[in-house]
This record gives C-alpha cells, structure tokens and sequence, in this order.
C-alpha cells in the first residue's frame, strides 16, 4: 500500500465548529466509555473508536469533508494519517481534541468535568 | 547488520522497548542499527495505532507491548 508523504492537515476547535456548521462530518476516534461521559454536541458526528477502526474506517464516507476528533488530538491525527493512507483525500485533524473543545465553550453533552487534560489517551489506544 | 526501529510517541512503555532491546542486543553481543521513530506521520506509514512497535528490516514484529527480553532474543536470533 501507497502511504502518503504528505503532512495531515490540522484545525483548531473554533475551525471544526465552522466548518461543522458548513456541513463537515466529525469522527470521535474515542472509546465508547468515553463517550458516554462526555461528547461533542454537533449535529454531524459519527463514532469510530480507534480498536476498531482498521475494522470500521470504510464506514466513513470520502466523499465529504471529515474531521478527526479525540481527547487530545493524538489518536485523531493517527486516524487521519490511516485514512490518508488509505485513499482519503477531504480528511482534516482537529488538535487539542475535546479538551480545547470545552475549554473553547462549544458545545458538548455529558460532564466537561471528566474530561483530564493531563491525561495521555485511552489505555488500549495509547503507547 | 540488522536496522530495528522502535515506534512510538515517546511514552513510558516506549522507553521500556527501547531498554529491553538496547539490553538484550548487549547482553547477547550483538550490533544493530536502532532507530526510534516518534514522528506520527512516520509511525503510521506502518498504520499501527497501538504503540510501541518493533519493526526488525522493515517488517513489523511486535505491536502493542513491551517485549520481553525472550522475545526480542528470538527476533534477533531469527
């Protein structure tokens, strides 16, 4: 397989909600557990956990703008590298992931409270 | 000369690979090329995304764990 030489393009929280808005889908790469606690409130959002997504990726349409989401930024932006990758061409990494997100005041469902900025990522999906 | 590669961001358990690898190859007296990758657009030309990797001439061996000792014995032994 191709894999690409070229640097993955990433956008602030105050861009994805934008671009969001504009019709953007967004992909929480996050586990399901972390989800329950806290989620992005947007009306385009689907959900690919990162154990899965070798399994799942084709899910996501290419035909569209993407953008990868997580906690920090970390796994979404090994997400959008996968996609890349693999032939996706409108695929975008939002940084700082739902951390910046609430810290931004944007929208979310569940506790912004459970959400540890010093936190790495999720226990399966780190190093 | 054998090349091996450690993938990973730069975490504890990376840094564990690192020494169990730097470890076994003096123990046993054996020279290698080892390169840490931590850049994640170079990690995932491998598209991995559970780290540490240990990619031995290009072919990865172990994915997601610290090896042990043994392990990296029989990779490098192979």
């Amino acid at each position: 397989m191709e894999t690409t030489t070229i640097k993955a393009t990433e956008i602030c929280p105050t861009s994805t909600f934008k671009r969001v808005q504009e019709g953007a889908l967004l992909v929480d790469v996050r586990e399901e557990n972390e989800i329950q606690q806290v989620a992005f409130n947007v009306p385009k959002i689907m959900y690919v956990p990162i154990s899965e997504f070798e399994k799942r990726f084709s899910e996501i349409p290419q035909d569209r703008e993407v953008i990868l989401v997580c906690q920090s930024g970390s796994r979404s932006l090994k997400a959008t590298y996968f996609l890349m990758n693999h032939g996706y061409t409108h695929v975008v990494n939002m940084h700082s992931g739902i951390e910046r997100w609430i810290k931004k005041g944007f929208p979310i469902i569940g506790d912004a409270s459970s959400v540890q900025s010093d936190s790495c990522c999720s226990s399966n999906s780190c190093c | 000369m054998k090349t091996i590669k450690i993938l990973g961001t730069g975490c504890a358990k990376c840094k564990q690979t690192e020494a169990v690898v730097r470890q076994t190859l003096t123990n046993l007296g054996i020279e290698a090329n080892i390169v840490k990758v931590e850049d994640i657009q170079e990690i995932m030309k491998y598209n991995i995304f559970t780290t540490p990797v240990v990619v031995v001439d290009e072919i990865v061996k172990i994915k997601g764990k610290v090896p042990t000792s043994d392990e990296i014995k029989q990779l490098l032994l192979a």
